[in-house]
């Protein structure tokens, strides 16, 4: 571990994270513990310059100054002083630029249970960074006003990789978690930690809708420790019509994902009538046991009303228990329930002898009783990331 | 009621406003800006293009008086008003806010001129606006300062600033359209006047009125798709743009026929003039056919042969937002 001081004081951090916005996840806590765990919303008065522009990882040039973007599937072409779909990066005479890096809106400590990641380092913390933008717009998206903003439109502050690195060390955060909005569409600032961060034995985790193409994730798997994808549903009509996007590339995220090895996880938020109905759900879990395995955890999320969904009620119970009975015939080993703090199915139960391994209340660990990967009582193996990887280890 | 396209001489336009004097009846004194505002409204699909080939007093520097003059005379034609002072105020209330949407992304060689929207501010002025009530804006203050446009925030004289962050904080709906809309546009205007510049576009085909709403919106790049179609059409038939426009100026004293929306010099030309208009779609229309004739002069496929046709103007006729039939267009030009 590197115990250089870092070159941020203790005040910088404070009004760093206070001008940022950090707004719940796809599941969390009851509202009181979320007030608890985020801090205030903050509307910039004077957007800051973006005088710290860089080039994006993946474009082609074309011709007469149009570029195409190559970080996700939707290939924006892009002219002279335009911006593709995300919003924070430009064409600018014919080289693209990103707009956002190393200029984070929301700086925040999170547990890693709050992205939700349950089979990675329990009880530790995150340090949470995101940045204006997102290559999707869900009609529900719960972290609108930053993933659907342009980065003039929100406070930013300028933090390089570097004191990223710095402030989760001194935080003592084994972990930085690309969040909030679509770390996808602030690859280069992502990878860039990431790549910094394995150097200096901090761990990176993607909080993503997977939706990029295959060789910048693969490229990018080479530095994170763990992933979490937001499964927004099971039919392309729903990723069309409520999220702008296409189901198949999310797939094929995921096969990835398996086939690389890296841990991820998955959550899916089930909206009423949008994306509930029992058959789309198995089918969904039909396919996650048959392309990624059945020790993948799987996350069903409760909805509450955001954004540009704000006739539909909050998920009720029974439709999420469902969703965990549809999930559980289908094979699957670990299947949490996400928003409803309290449920016997925030817990993580051994598929060998049935007992809690890790007992869960919200973002609280109350007791982990796996040793060395293995269930405590009967010595089943349970799959997840227990201890910080051995290259990584502070 | 009869449609014709007139071509006007100068002398033509002095004759045309001759008449004018006798053969409307002469106004009260005190005169009710009301009936003054139904007679402006007889002439709604009116589109009048005001040319001037001096109005460059160098290759780079554009004559304000010029301008001026042409924002006179473009103003009564439009208006079929005598002096330039009672068009104004057939079109706007003394007490009214407001705002001048401008277009300065291209920066100074392709922005709205300055000497243009003040120039309109001038005459809002004239007429006895109170100059805090008038308030030029685009999407970003650091935009506006590129263009050349001198920032000012709660002036006495006429204010100049970008919404920046400064957006409604709840999604407003508008057919396909679900974004948050400038503050200035939904808190400090009363009444609208759009200024676009006359240019082309990569996805929409031409960037003119009906598209220059997009810089009122926080969420501008989720509505490029199918040549930003129906987006802009939806976006204009919301009651903040809808109700609120009360005339377009499309800037068309530099225009460019291809690779917009950055300048391009290579397509960028002196047209010299303004597109006047009350209706966004005829205005639209106009101002589209312009580029299409000068495409074809220099060579260039249509831009329905180049895959954007800027189809959004039809579709914002079809929301009746306006004429989409150029033969019921009445288009003077002077």
């Amino acid at each position: 571990m590197n115990h250089q001081p870092p070159d941020i004081t203790r005040r910088d951090f404070v009004r760093a994270a206070s001008c940022s916005i950090c707004l719940t996840g796809t599941s969390g806590l009851c509202s009181a513990l979320k007030k608890m765990l985020r801090p205030s919303i903050a509307h910039a008065s004077n957007p800051p310059e973006h005088g710290s522009v860089k080039e994006v990882m993946y474009y082609k040039k074309l011709e007469g100054l149009k570029i195409e973007c190559g970080i996700c599937p939707k290939k924006c072409r892009i002219s002279d002083l335009e911006r593709g779909y995300c919003g924070n990066k430009e064409n600018r005479g014919g080289t693209y630029y990103s707009l956002v890096h190393s200029r984070p809106c929301a700086i925040h400590v999170d547990p890693v249970e709050k992205k939700p990641l349950f089979h990675y380092l329990p009880s530790t913390m995150a340090f949470s960074i995101a940045t204006a933008g997102c290559n999707f717009e869900c009609r529900f998206c719960q972290n609108w006003r930053i993933a659907q903003y342009r980065p003039e439109q929100i406070q930013s502050s300028f933090t390089p990789p570097e004191k990223i690195i710095r402030m989760s060390i001194e935080k003592n955060a084994p972990t930085i978690a690309y969040t909030y909005s679509e770390p996808v569409v602030f690859y280069g600032y992502m990878f860039d930690c990431a790549k910094m961060g394995r150097l200096k034995g901090v761990g990176s985790i993607m909080i993503s809708n997977g939706f990029i193409n295959e060789k910048p994730l693969a490229e990018l798997c080479k530095y994170l420790t763990a992933v979490k994808i937001d499964l927004k549903g099971f039919t392309d009509k729903f990723y069309k019509d409520q999220c702008s996007g296409e189901l198949e590339p999310v797939l094929n995220t995921l096969r990835v994902l398996k086939r690389t090895g890296i841990w991820f996880e998955i959550v899916v938020l089930i909206i009423p009538t949008l994306n509930d109905s029992p058959a789309e759900i198995k089918n969904m879990c039909r396919w996650i046991a048959e392309n990624l395995g059945k020790d993948v955890p799987l996350h069903f999320s409760r909805f509450h009303p955001m954004y540009k969904i704000r006739n539909l009620p909050p998920t009720p119970l029974k439709t999420l228990e469902t969703c965990l009975a549809i999930a559980a015939n289908a094979g699957l080993h670990y299947v949490y329930l996400g928003n409803i703090p309290g449920h016997p199915a925030e817990s993580t139960y051994c598929p060998g002898c049935s007992r809690v391994v890790i007992r869960r209340i919200g973002y609280s660990i109350v007791e982990n009783k796996i040793r060395e990967g293995k269930c405590s009582e009967c010595g089943h193996p349970i799959p997840g990331v227990w201890k910080q990887p051995g290259s990584l280890a502070l | 009621m009869v449609h014709y396209k007139m071509i006007f001489k100068r002398r033509d336009f002095l004759k045309y406003i001759a008449s004018l004097t006798s053969a409307i009846p002469p106004l009260p004194s005190i005169f009710s800006i009301a009936d003054k505002t139904v007679f402006a409204k007889e002439t709604g699909n009116r589109v009048v293009i005001t040319k001037r080939p001096g109005v460059f007093s160098s290759p780079t520097i554009v004559s304000p008086e010029i301008v001026n003059s042409m924002l006179s005379d473009g103003i009564c034609l439009l208006t079929g008003c005598k002096t330039p002072e009672d068009a104004w105020r057939s079109l706007f209330k003394l007490n009214e806010r407001i705002g001048i949407k401008i277009n300065s992304l291209g920066g100074r060689k392709i922005c709205t001129h300055p000497e243009l929207a003040y120039g309109v501010a001038k005459h809002l002025t004239n007429i006895g606006i109170r100059p805090d009530n008038i308030i030029i804006f685009d999407r970003l203050t650091n935009e506006l300062k590129r263009a050349g446009y001198k920032i000012q925030k709660n002036s006495s004289s006429v204010n100049c600033f970008g919404t920046d962050s400064d957006y409604e904080l709840t999604p407003e709906f508008s057919g396909t359209i679900g974004t948050c809309f400038s503050r200035i546009l939904t808190q400090n205007c009363d009444a609208i006047i759009s200024i676009p510049v006359l240019k082309d576009h990569d996805l929409s085909g031409v960037s003119l009125s009906l598209k220059n709403f997009y810089g009122v919106i926080h969420n501008p790049n989720k509505y490029h798709d199918n040549g930003c179609d129906p987006f802009i059409a939806d976006l204009n038939c919301h009651p903040f743009i809808k109700n609120k426009l009360r005339l377009v100026i499309i800037d068309a004293i530099t225009g460019q026929y291809n690779g917009g929306p950055a300048f391009k010099s290579q397509w960028a030309w002196p047209y010299s003039g303004l597109i006047l208009g009350r209706d966004p779609v005829a205005v639209d229309l106009v101002g589209s056919r312009v580029i299409e004739q000068k495409r074809k002069q220099n060579g260039l496929p249509t831009l329905k042969e180049a895959g954007r046709e800027p189809i959004h103007i039809q579709s914002a006729a079809k929301r009746k937002l306006g004429t989409g039939n150029l033969n019921k267009i009445e288009v003077l030009e002077l």
